[in-house]
């Protein structure tokens, strides 16, 4: 790529912070990102850890295995990517995890014609096989799903969720960007469609009601629904955590709701 | 003694037994440790009542207390407090109004006016240069309290201002409100308690003047704040008022609906301020001495006027699963005239709504979403009739004896019922709701603010929740007691130091933002420090079953959990940020800050 993925420009945020926010609202649990020992990363949300990958080299199984014992005490089940997914969707992370079933190690898309070991969910009680396969110079993935219950998703396992279906037919949570072209034709692409909508002293003067528009973070949905996200401004997307972050993600189907941050009475 | 600016020094307690009135004296560090409103009158409760009194009974007393801002230019300063044990908790209760009441109150030459006794006769107590005497209130007995103020002032005179009691107060239903100027002491029935000491009313004509340390100060200040009042911090209430809520609330998961049942409600655009201004709005007022505005008043079916709020809206609206604005408009004016509070009487009836549904009310007339029953519901809860004594009593002791496992979607804390906002979706109001001495209220405890602030997860209640539920209560003790009207809270950056500094000016006292912070730890233990004393036990800090059980899901899918474990290490982690031990009871040593040592006079 000529420069870190991590770091690369996303709509006014960074790859690595479009895709740590997808994944956050999309499990119940912590986020995790596993760097290369004194890699830069762009600024994160607090909320995020980071790790330090003690060995350079190793391949995806390296990283794997550190995140998956970094997040065994507080989770059973981690969805484990890459940072270079920038269509990746909360709803396809959900339709992953939601095939993990008792008995089950991992659960490995198919998709677009290729096996997306790093667009997978697995069990984080692996990670000491996973350190073992590292240990005997086994590095690639496979070696690992040869010795695990793997549930496999084809494109048509994946799609017959429907959420993932409306918002992302193509599947394109998992196209990645490896070569400049990639990344510069992903960020051709127009940013996905979301709804907004304006609530009490914002909704003044005509703003009131549902508009679709396109916008690939917070600040984008705000500059384009005409606000500016002050200290008296702020917005909840899908309902759910209140934020002013304006590189909060965004993603197909989304919906973003602004509100007076004067709440209250 | 030495009278700081802004007071007088003394309180004026009357025995309406037989109108016989006496003044008791507020020394300085009394009024420096308690500042005014409910502060000050948490202090009067510990000094006047006598413990384990029944709220209702003749020794109970009931203080109207004023601030030492209270006539000052400065914006939103004209409010006071009414301060009792409550009727329907058993504990504190302070509800605050906002009127030239407060102005006309205190200028009788007292920063409180006490009532207690029990007056023979239905009557109106009134102070003025004159001290206090009793005059007959038989013909307005039985009037709502609007009305009673309106005639008791042409009675009167025009310089006589009323804070007055509906029939609900006469009838001493424990949600009854104390109104005057059409607003309402609302919550914790106060108005059943100046009922059962037979007095319809009291009436203020202010007689002197009170002066400010530093006059110019306070008139530099006043024009500041002034000025900032007009800013974008308090545009919404300005605009819209509180119902801006409603709309915003349902989504994002957090208006409560059909007895807590949801978190959103379907038809609430049907009641959204947004669309309502435009098509019902009438009239915009302000509370006597503000700058704000934020009363909107609204066309009802009918023709005549109503304010609305949020809170009114919501426990009428969609608590009990009413969607039609006419029927929302005609309960809440019901409400205004039997002088009740509506967020006791519309989660009253929710539950009883689902009591019904349930089984477990022979009442198949109340149904959620009837508009028509919550109407009958209301008029029996006025009149006592039907399902009126048993909705009367307020959702706790109403479920006591229905049984039936309804204790468990009661909507209250410590007998009050919760206002209208979720606590499965704000864990900081959670905590919030469940510790403060009132019971379930968001004036209180504004924690939601931060749950609404995005700076932290409103759904994952931890360490950072009970720091917010910490630093809003105190911040609450201290504006309720100076007392400012909350609406402003958005345009200070400092809260603590800016209002130290008008109190500075006001009083002349050297106060700064770190004293005032320990004012706040103090007026808010001093509430518990009460409560105990009235039998409060650990298990009063909880919330209502269901909350703790029922899980809720927000519009992006993740489900909303308040389980009893997430609750119990945050009450702790509350108990531990005030000092208190694990039962939430303070040390001896935290004893000695309180100024309790003037409470045996």
């Amino acid at each position: 790529m000529g420069a870190p993925k991590a770091a690369l420009e996303w709509h006014g945020s960074t790859l690595l912070r479009r895709t740590v926010g997808i994944v956050g609202r999309a499990v119940d649990g912590p986020v995790l990102v596993v760097r290369a020992p004194d890699q830069p990363l762009p600024p994160l949300d607090p909320g995020v850890r980071v790790l330090d990958d003690p060995r350079e080299g190793l391949g995806p199984l390296q990283g794997i295995a550190v995140g998956l014992a970094a997040a065994a005490p507080d989770a059973d089940v981690a969805f484990v990517c890459s940072t270079d997914l920038p269509f990746l969707h909360g709803a396809f992370v959900r339709r992953v995890l939601a095939a993990f079933v008792e008995g089950v190690d991992v659960v490995l898309p198919d998709a677009r014609g290729h096996r997306q070991p790093l667009a997978a969910a697995y069990r984080t009680a692996l990670a000491p096989r996973v350190e073992r396969l590292l240990a005997e110079g086994r590095l690639r993935p496979a070696f690992l799903f040869d010795e695990c219950r793997v549930v496999r998703l084809d494109d048509a396992a994946l799609l017959a969720d429907p959420v993932l279906a409306a918002v992302d037919p193509a599947l394109d949570s998992v196209a990645n960007v490896n070569e400049p072209a990639d990344y510069e034709r992903a960020r051709a692409r127009p940013a996905p469609q979301v709804t907004v909508q304006r609530f009490g002293t914002l909704a003044g003067d005509g703003h009131g009601g549902r508009r679709t528009l396109r916008a690939a973070t917070l600040a984008g949905a705000a500059a384009a629904a005409e606000l500016v996200l002050d200290r008296h401004v702020v917005a909840a997307v899908n309902g759910d955590r209140i934020t002013r972050d304006g590189e909060t993600p965004l993603a197909a189907g989304d919906t973003v709701s602004f509100l007076a941050a004067d709440a209250g009475g | 003694m030495r009278v700081p600016g802004g007071y007088f020094g003394r309180a004026l307690v009357v025995d309406v037994t037989d109108g016989t009135a006496e003044l008791l004296p507020l020394p300085e560090p009394v009024l420096r440790a308690y500042v005014g409103g409910a502060g000050l009158g948490t202090w009067l409760l510990h000094r006047l009542a006598p413990a384990g009194a029944d709220p209702l009974s003749a020794e109970a007393p009931l203080a109207f207390v004023f601030s030492p801002l209270v006539g000052t230019p400065l914006t939103t300063s004209a409010k006071f407090a009414v301060v009792a044990k409550s009727p329907l908790t058993g504990m504190v209760n302070d509800a605050l109004a906002s009127s030239h009441f407060a102005i006309a109150g205190k200028l009788t030459g007292h920063d409180a006016i006490v009532v207690r006794g029990r007056s023979p006769r239905p009557s109106v107590l009134l102070v003025d240069a004159g001290g206090a005497r009793l005059v007959d209130a038989g013909p307005e007995w039985g009037l709502p309290a609007a009305e009673a103020e309106r005639r008791l002032r042409e009675r009167l005179g025009r310089a006589w201002r009323v804070a007055s009691i509906g029939p609900a107060g006469e009838r001493r239903v424990p949600y009854a409100t104390v109104s005057h100027d059409g607003r309402h002491a609302g919550r914790g029935g106060l108005g059943a308690v100046l009922g059962a000491k037979n007095v319809k009313a009291v009436a203020v004509r202010a007689a002197t003047k009170v002066a400010s340390a530093h006059p110019q100060a306070v008139l530099d200040a006043a024009r500041d704040l002034r000025a900032r009042s007009f800013g974008p911090a308090t545009a919404k209430y300005r605009e819209l008022g509180t119902l801006a809520n409603l709309l915003a609330f349902n989504a994002i998961s957090t208006l409560p609906t059909r007895n807590f049942t949801a978190a959103t409600f379907a038809e609430a655009p049907r009641l959204a301020a947004e669309d309502l201004a435009e098509l019902r709005g009438v009239a915009r007022n302000s509370c006597a001495s503000c700058t704000i505005g934020c009363e909107h008043i609204y066309a009802a079916k009918d023709g005549k006027g109503v304010r609305v709020e949020y809170e009114n809206v919501f426990a009428l609206g969609p608590m009990c699963g009413v969607s039609d604005p006419d029927d929302v408009f005609a309960a809440s004016a019901r409400c205004d005239e039997l002088g009740l509070d509506t967020i006791s009487a519309g989660g009253t009836i929710a539950w009883a709504m689902e009591c019904a549904e349930r089984g477990l009310l022979d009442a198949p007339w109340l149904r959620f979403g009837d508009g028509a029953a919550l109407l009958r519901a209301l008029d029996e809860i006025g009149s006592g009739e039907g399902l009126g004594g048993l909705l009367a009593l307020g959702s706790r002791r109403a479920a006591e004896i229905v049984g039936g496992g309804s204790a468990a979607f009661a909507p209250h804390v410590k007998g009050l019922e919760l206002p209208g906002y979720e606590p499965r979706t704000l864990h900081a109001m959670a905590l919030g709701l469940a510790v403060n001495a009132r019971g379930a209220d968001h004036n209180r405890s504004g924690a939601y603010e931060a749950d609404l602030s995005g700076t932290l997860d409103r759904l994952a209640g931890g360490r950072a929740h009970v720091d917010a539920a910490v630093e809003t209560e105190d911040r609450a003790a201290v504006m309720d007691s100076l007392i400012l009207c909350k609406f402003l809270r958005g345009v200070f950056t400092e809260p603590f130091s800016e209002w130290a500094s008008l109190l500075s000016a006001v009083t002349g006292w050297d106060v700064d933002g770190t004293e005032l912070r320990r004012t706040a730890r103090r007026i808010v233990l001093a509430k518990r420090m009460f409560n105990l004393r009235e039998g409060w036990t650990p298990a009063d800090d909880w919330l209502p079953e269901r909350l703790l059980t029922q899980t809720l899901e927000v519009g992006s899918g993740r489900t909303a959990a308040l389980t009893p474990e997430r609750l119990r290490a945050m009450v702790d982690g509350y108990y531990a940020a005030r000092g208190l031990d694990a039962d939430g009871r303070p040390p001896e040593a935290a004893l000695e800050d309180l100024r309790l040592e003037f409470v045996g006079g």
